[in-house]
């Protein structure tokens, strides 16, 4: 699971980067700062890992190359920075190893703490296997979020600043209680960050997806998940358990909106079945708003001439001979739902 | 007037699709009078009526469905609650109970309900119910199976 994961991440970064030097050089003035930032970060990681440095500088190299040798490097990284945690100040997120690069890219810089995190991650280092994993599948996270962002230059760079100020600010926090801050920090972070609406969506639902893999694979450490993937649990952050069920209920609404695109037919169809398009008494076509009456709790619709002539004749209802209220039940949002599928259905079987 | 016109023929309709659906009535609209209907039903089975096929004479209003068809028995039936020379069924529905819901199939079955399930206790044949209600349930059979013999049965030869 945790090589798995890492598998996924790990290539974003490489690829990340050389799309980043190739559009820096046509860059505007904060490009310029960032990319500086990142060199600056680079010549410090450069000391750990060259190799890592050799491949993002050296000329094209095939992206498997990278892939696995990168993983190599990530994962030697790993390794030396559990040994030697808080070697400089660089460390600060390290519980992760060198997985979490893009959000310590500027930490460093921006956080004067550096040095009061080191505590924490002694305490990082003390974790089990499974949380380690776990909050490497969190960074990986944001490793495809900054992946995504890549496509469009200009918030990305806005987005790096950004984290790396929420992380910094993270640092400060005490890191036993991480995760909470972690949360709250990225629920600052994503208001700051000036996403257009589309793109949030797009990069939060498959983040979605992809935490509910996690969750689901590694559900002895739930609350572990929670930091990586704060965007997603923003509502609630600390109720994440709660959450949970919040994922596959939006979803379902995703798919009845395609549904509702694509399969109208089949479904106006059956509907229709159970929803009278005609006034069971006189067999005239229901109008808008005969669909819309509800005289009667059972459901049984009539058009309005005929309730005026049961209301005449006795008063109740034909069908479960209740009678009739005074004031009939408006019909509700969903029922006026139903009207609508009605009239699909109407004009379906008009063109059948 | 037109209102029963169209639910008539909507009916009519109905039936036509749903013939197969009920084999034990046959409901048929007078060719010329969409007002007038014959229903052919057979007795119920486990009843004295079995193996008999009644014939119902509609007539339907004007005023149909706020108010209910005239139905009466065309075929000679030992029934408590059927005029044994009339042909005239006490039946709720077909009074006060009427609901403009019911359609003149819903009103078949429920004379085929009522054939299974005598009221004695609102008898229009004051004979059949008599015995009923006196506890002769043989006596009241026999009488039964034999009117829906001698008068239901098909004429064999």
């Amino acid at each position: 699971m945790a090589s798995g994961s890492i598998n996924v991440s790990i290539p974003s970064i490489p690829r990340d980067f050389g799309k980043k030097k190739r559009a820096n050089r046509s860059a505007k003035l904060k490009q310029c700062k960032l990319d500086a930032r990142r060199e600056q970060w680079l010549s410090q990681g450069a000391v750990k890992n060259k190799g890592c440095k050799e491949e993002l500088m050296g000329p094209r190299v095939s992206p498997q190359q990278i892939h696995e040798e990168e993983r190599k490097n990530a994962l030697e990284n790993l390794q030396m920075r559990r040994r030697g945690v808080g070697e400089d100040g660089n460390g600060d997120g390290d519980e992760n190893g060198s997985i979490h690069h893009d959000f310590d890219l500027d930490s460093p810089l921006n956080s004067p703490t550096g040095s009061s995190v080191l505590g924490g991650n002694e305490s990082g280092t003390n974790f089990t296997a499974s949380s380690s994993s776990s909050t490497t599948s969190g960074s990986s996270v944001g490793g495809s979020i900054t992946e995504e962002d890549g496509e469009e230059n200009d918030n990305c760079l806005d987005d790096w600043e950004a984290m790396a100020d929420a992380l910094a600010a993270n640092d400060d926090d005490n890191k036993l209680e991480n995760h909470f801050d972690e949360n709250n920090s990225c629920l600052e972070l994503q208001s700051s960050l000036e996403y257009e609406p589309a793109v949030q969506l797009d990069c939060n639902l498959p983040n979605l997806g992809f935490k509910n893999e996690n969750l689901t694979q590694e559900g002895k450490v739930p609350p572990r998940v929670t930091p990586g993937n704060s965007r997603a649990w923003r509502p609630d952050d600390a109720l994440r358990p709660q959450s949970l069920p919040n994922l596959p209920k939006q979803r379902s609404f995703k798919n009845i909106d395609r549904h509702y695109g694509q399969g109208v037919l089949p479904w106006g169809c059956a509907s229709g079945v159970n929803v009278p398009t005609s006034c069971p008494i006189c067999t005239e076509d229901l109008d808008l708003t005969d669909t819309s009456f509800l005289p009667c709790s059972c459901g049984f619709q009539v058009c309005l001439f005929c309730h005026k002539k049961m209301l005449e004749l006795d008063g109740r209802c034909p069908n479960c001979r209740e009678l009739y209220k005074n004031d009939p039940v408006k019909v509700e949002t969903s029922v006026r739902r139903g009207s609508l599928t009605l009239r699909l259905a109407r004009s379906c079987s008009m063109r059948s | 007037m037109q209102a029963s016109r169209a639910r008539l023929l909507k009916e009519y309709k109905e039936v036509q699709r749903e013939k197969v659906a009920d084999p034990d009535i046959q409901l048929v609209c007078d060719d010329s009078n969409i007002f007038k209907w014959t229903a052919l039903v057979k007795g119920p089975s486990e009843t004295p009526f079995e193996g008999g096929v009644f014939q119902l004479a509609f007539s339907v209003p004007e005023q149909y469905p706020l108010q209910p068809p005239q139905v009466r028995f065309l075929t000679k039936i030992f029934h408590p609650n059927v005029h044994f020379k009339t042909g005239e069924i006490c039946l709720d529905i077909l009074k006060n109970a009427w609901s403009p819901a019911w359609t003149l199939q819903s009103v078949c079955r429920a004379i085929i309900a009522l054939m299974a399930h005598p009221e004695p206790d609102s008898p229009l044949n004051c004979d059949s119910g008599n015995l009923l209600r006196s506890g002769d349930v043989r006596g009241y059979q026999s009488m039964a199976r034999m009117y829906t013999r001698l008068a239901a049965s098909p004429k064999k030869g």
